[in-house]
């Protein structure tokens, strides 16, 4: 068939049923266009055909014949501009999709219209098509808003991040458009049994790769049992979809019941994954509970001993309650990715999607027996990770087990099924949760005991966080790990806050309540944060803050509620990190070992940079995402800011005095803060250092008694992270902080079928993230101050922006309602039966 | 060019229909496609002497909604097409596609269980995961029909043509879904050639409603369409017909004829509940039904501007 693909006319030999987007991608190398739900849902695959925007996944390339189709490379339009310009984007991985149906938007709008912005439920209506896991729907609207006000008819826009013009042009380069040489495409074969030793594997293919553990027991329905390659994904799916696996039945644990089979036999106990991103903590196991760990308690006799005395007098300074979670998956559109090499010398070559290629680099070294300068990572673009990308997981070790037996190059994709089931996820928690208030309406103990469902996995640390909160009074606070036969938790944003902020902070919100104290007024009293202070005091001055009505007051329908949450994190840092300056070209070069899977790491470097030098932006190029420079930090822990930029402006310096003659070559440090940090030496590339960051959010809903939806209309979000060096990104990701944060209080929830333990959120129909219509008006408000002792007065944000945002939710619909959620998320049915007792 | 006669011959070897593909492309297949583009006794929007109108099947969900001499007549079924899915669906899914869709059910489309749908012999669902699930129990498959636009096509007594037969209410493409194995009743190889909505009533004021949590582009967990007539503040014709509940989209003839009787509308409302079974975790399904059926009275009571 024939076909005009960004005005070049081209022969296709295609199937009749073959989506338009894989033909795109594959046989004629256009990786802008993504494929990412495969179902029409998340709009990323979006290309226009004749002028139309239209969903590549789900078209036919067939049914192109004889017409133009324009993908995201062919596309010349404002919009791409305003994009950058306004920071419509993050990772950059559902760009190139909304960019095309803005642009036919945008002109659509114009010629309807003229130039004026249209409102805000306008542009969501029209983008509603479009997922961004990053929530960069705020950027989004600005920038369609921008483009339709005709404002990006010229030429040149400042970009809001460095990367902005390649992500917005296709450019971008991720994983899963890598395409070597005599690539073969490997695809895993997975348990469909919860529980089960599997005695045989049998599989169509030349090299069948064994990814089973050394027992052969597979503990979850999706666990890596071998893996195969075959020239297209097609013909590597139909191997895998054949392979016959002899399985000899195990009973499966798929709830807490405790009559439930063992997920581990005593001796196994010590396999389980850790999904911490610490060290694994010793504690004792009694049958699937693992737990307590306590060891962050402070007087936790006498904590719980207030707490029995209370309980038995029935003192009104007592709130307790029991909150649960439901289990929140990291999303990232860009599906974990290998594409592994091992070439004549015997040194690997991965190209992954990760957040962490130095950490990758080193455990492939360790797993694969080779010096550490015989791996080398790559990680250009990340399409998002938020946790789960940051090691060697299943899809690498197939890809490189693969390419060994093969000969070959191999690519390993994971399908979106694999990746909403298998990649990871934030466990389902349950937790006690009592606090002690005394006569003087202080804080006098406070207990905590969560169960957190990791699946097959430990690690829990939630109730460990209250540590972190309210001054220094009596609390004990234990944490337990309930394996089950589901998929492994992971690390996720923020990991053990968001569930126990949910509980914490709606109960400290209960006890002003009871006190008919203002919520603000009592985290002042309590919270001896003097950054956090300065928030609650701009939050205390809030229109909505100061206009909130009464709890319980309204009687319509429609009820408005503004509900307030506090949140502290740790400063973390990466104190070996350097930054290295070489003048190329008459432009100076930065490199270090760290990769922007999002964040924006790359506009930090090089706003530094071009600061220091006083140097245009055009002078100054980064260059990440690759091992084999000078030592750089995993995206893990909100460490890359804090880690990069004062190396840079070290450089920056050494290079200024070395001056900027071709050639030269620097390395910056990062030096050391005032006062050195926490911890007496980094572990794993981590140290903390002193001081905490901190959230304020402030969240108004919209509460629909009748059909139990709850709609947020505005945030404000307070965060004190210090110095920001890189306004656009800072802010976008604060924004993002708010969405994700939205999705984990509303919408988001994996369910795994009780009987089978398959899970049936394996699609983005089933497993709900926020659309563009579900975002509120954010309003990010910094504060600068309060890090002196850090060199670059900053920290970083990543995390401490979304963790206490559900439970600010929480507090919105109690103050609209009357009525308080305690299980997450706050779905419609849970609205109704909660309100109404049916 | 392919014939109507080619194509039903082709779907009785065991190919699935295409329209729009919105559906089909997104599911494993299960057997070749069948492309019906361009066949043009499927295509156009006609009006006929009586006041009734012709909407080919393979008109898009998009063109319905832009349609407006449609969305002066039947107001219903254009706000219907207007609120479904995405801008992108919109423009690709059609009329026939979304009347003869497969179901959403999570456990249908997962390859890992078997049911009545997909050739097995039970419904996993029914045991598992409810929250979706059909409330109103009408035989052995709970997923609750997708379909938007039948909801509104039965509320507007709408007729389904079919290439060689005469033409039936939309309503007996689906039956009274004790028949567990299937989305609609069409044999193999029928294809849907148009649907015709008889004229509308003089005066008739129309709502339709999708209940979801998200703001838009989500399937709606219940659906509602209603279509009255008001004089001297009684109502004298009133059609409201549902989605999202059971196995089949429902017309709920109770709610009409307490309407008409002049039950207020909260009371009429209420009625809507009459027919639920809840089971596992669909409860809450009940007070959303009467709610959103509530919802679109209030509405076709008093159309807002």
């Amino acid at each position: 068939m024939k076909i005009v693909v960004n005005g070049v006319r081209t022969e296709l030999d295609t199937g009749p049923d073959e989506p338009m987007v894989d033909v795109l991608r594959d046989e004629l190398g256009l990786t802008g266009t993504k494929a990412v739900c495969r179902t029409g849902v998340c709009g990323a695959c979006t290309v226009m055909v004749e002028g139309e925007p239209r969903l590549s996944c789900l078209m036919p390339a067939a049914a192109a014949e004889e017409q133009e189709v324009t993908t995201v490379e062919g596309l010349d339009h404002p919009v791409q501009r305003a994009f950058a310009a306004h920071d419509g984007l993050q990772c950059g991985y559902c760009t190139p999709g909304l960019v095309v149906e803005a642009a036919a938007f945008v002109d659509g709008w114009r010629a309807g219209h003229g130039d004026v912005a249209p409102p805000r439920e306008t542009i969501a209506a029209a983008m509603a098509g479009h997922l961004c896991r990053c929530g960069a729907y705020e950027g989004i609207q600005a920038a369609i808003a921008a483009a339709c006000r005709g404002e990006h008819d010229g030429d040149a826009v400042t970009p809001a991040r460095v990367e902005a013009m390649d992500k917005v042009t296709g450019r971008a380069r991720y994983t899963t458009d890598v395409r070597l040489d005599g690539q073969l495409e490997g695809v895993i074969i997975r348990a469909t049994r919860a529980h089960a030793r599997v005695t045989s594997v049998r599989a169509a293919a030349a090299h069948v790769v064994d990814l089973l553990p050394s027992d052969r027991v597979v503990r979850y329905a999706g666990q890596p049992i071998a893996a195969v390659a075959a020239p297209t994904r097609r013909e590597a799916l139909a191997i895998a979809a054949g392979a016959e696996i002899g399985y000899e039945p195990l009973p499966a644990a798929l709830d807490d019941a405790p009559d439930a089979p063992d997920v581990y036999g005593e001796d196994e106990r010590k396999k389980a994954p850790n999904h911490s991103e610490g060290p694994t903590m010793s504690a004792p196991w009694n049958g699937n509970v693992r737990g307590p760990f306590n060891r962050m308690s402070k007087r936790g006799r006498t904590a719980a001993q207030r707490v029995e005395a209370a309980r038995a007098a029935g003192d009104p300074g007592l709130v307790a309650g029991t909150f649960t979670t439901a289990v929140q998956v990291h999303t990232p559109l860009e599906p974990h990715a290998c594409v592994a090499r091992w070439d004549e010398d015997g040194a690997l070559h991965l190209h992954m999607s990760t957040q962490a290629i130095e950490m990758v680099a080193a455990q492939a070294a360790k797993r694969w027996g080779l010096p550490a300068d015989k791996v080398r990572v790559v990680a250009e673009h990340v399409g998002g990770g938020f946790g789960a990308k940051a090691g060697v997981t299943a899809e690498t070790v197939a890809a490189v087990e693969l390419a060994r037996a093969c000969g070959v190059p191999v690519r390993v994709v994971l399908g979106r099924d694999e990746e909403l089931t298998t990649a990871g996820n934030r466990p389902g928690t349950r937790t006690e949760i009592a606090l002690l208030t005394d006569g003087e309406g202080n804080l006098s103990a406070l207990t905590v005991d969560v169960h957190a469902r990791g699946g097959v996995a430990v690690g829990s640390g939630v109730a460990v966080m209250a540590r972190l909160m309210y001054g220094r009074a009596p609390r004990r606070l234990r944490d337990y790990d309930v394996v089950t036969n589901e998929p492994p938790a992971a690390p996720f944003r923020g990991p053990g806050a968001p569930p126990l902020l949910w509980a914490l902070e709606q109960t400290v919100d209960e006890t002003a309540h009871r006190r008919g104290e203002d919520p603000i007024a009592l985290r002042r009293r309590w919270d001896g944060n003097p950054k956090r202070q300065a928030l609650y005091e701009v939050a205390a001055a809030l229109p909505a803050w100061t206009g909130r009505p009464a709890t319980g007051s309204q009687t319509g329908r429609l009820r408005r509620g503004v509900g307030v949450a506090a949140a502290n994190w740790m400063y973390m840092l990466d104190p070996g990190t350097e930054v290295e300056l070489t003048v190329e070209g008459g432009v100076v070069v930065a490199r270090t070992a760290t990769q922007d899977i999002g964040t924006g790491v790359r506009t930090v470097i090089a706003s530094v940079v071009a600061a220091e030098l006083d140097l245009p932006a055009e002078r100054v190029r980064v260059e990440i995402g690759r091992t084999g420079v000078v030592h750089g930090p995993g995206a893990l822990g909100s460490r890359s800011t804090a880690s990069v930029a004062p190396a840079a402006r070290d450089a920056a310096r050494r290079l200024r005095q070395a001056g900027l003659t071709e050639g030269t070559r620097v390395v910056g440090k990062r030096r050391r803060d005032r006062r050195g940090y926490v911890t007496p030496f980094a572990v794993g590339g981590m140290a903390i250092g002193r001081g905490f960051s901190g959230a304020v959010h402030v969240t108004e809903v919209e509460v629909d008694t009748r059909l139990g939806t709850v709609r947020p209309l505005r945030v404000w979000a307070g965060i004190a992270a210090g110095h920001i060096y890189a306004e656009g990104p800072a802010r976008g990701q604060c924004e993002g902080g708010v969405v994700q944060g939205l999705g984990y209080a509303l919408y988001e929830e994996r369910h795994v079928d009780p009987v089978t333990g398959v899970v049936l959120t394996a699609n983005l129909d089933d497993y709900q993230i926020p659309g563009i219509a579900d975002c509120p008006e954010i309003d990010v408000h910094f504060h600068q101050e309060g890090w002196d002792h850090v060199n670059g007065q900053g920290v970083g944000l990543g995390e401490v922006s979304t963790i206490g945002v559900a439970a600010s939710v929480g507090n919105a619909v109690y103050n609209a309602t009357g009525w308080r959620p305690r299980d997450l998320p706050i779905r419609p049915d849970r609205l109704i039966e909660g309100m109404y007792g049916r | 060019m392919i014939t109507l006669s080619d194509i039903g011959a082709a779907a009785l070897g065991g190919g699935e229909l295409r329209a729009g593909g919105t559906d089909l492309m997104s599911r494993p297949a299960a057997g070749p496609h069948i492309d019906l583009r361009g066949l043009p006794e499927l295509s156009g929007v006609t009006w006929l002497p009586d006041g009734s109108v012709r909407i080919g099947a393979l008109t898009t969900i998009a063109a319905l909604a832009a349609d407006e001499r449609i969305a002066a007549a039947h107001p219903c079924l254009a706000l219907a097409a207007a609120a479904l899915a995405t801008p992108q669906i919109r423009s690709v899914a059609t009329v026939g596609g979304n009347l003869l869709q497969r179901n959403r059910c999570a456990y249908f489309r997962n390859p890992a269980f078997s049911c009545f749908q997909s050739g097995g012999n039970g419904c996993p669902a029914r045991a598992g995961h409810t929250l979706r699930a059909a409330v109103v129990d009408s035989g052995p498959c709970v997923a609750p029909h997708p379909s938007s636009l039948a909801v509104a096509l039965l509320g507007c007594e709408a007729t389904a043509e079919v290439d060689g037969t005469a033409p039936f209410p939309v309503g007996e493409l689906y039956g009274d879904g004790s028949d567990p194995t299937r989305d609609h009743l069409l044999p193999p190889g029928a294809v849907l050639l148009a649907v015709t909505l008889p004229p509308p009533q003089e005066g008739e004021r129309a709502a339709h409603h999708r209940t979801a949590g998200r703001a838009l582009a989500e399937w709606p967990l219940v659906e509602a369409a209603a279509r009255l007539v008001v004089a001297d503040g009684r109502v004298t014709f009133a059609r409201v017909s549902v989605g999202g509940v059971a196995r089949v989209p429902l017309r709920l003839t109770e709610v009409e004829d307490a309407l008409l009787a002049g039950e207020p509308l909260e009371r009429a409302a209420e009625l809507a509940a009459t027919r639920c079974a809840p089971s596992g975790q669909n409860a809450y399904k009940v007070a959303l039904l009467t709610g959103t059926v509530l919802e679109v009275l209030e509405r076709a009571w008093a159309p807002a501007g």
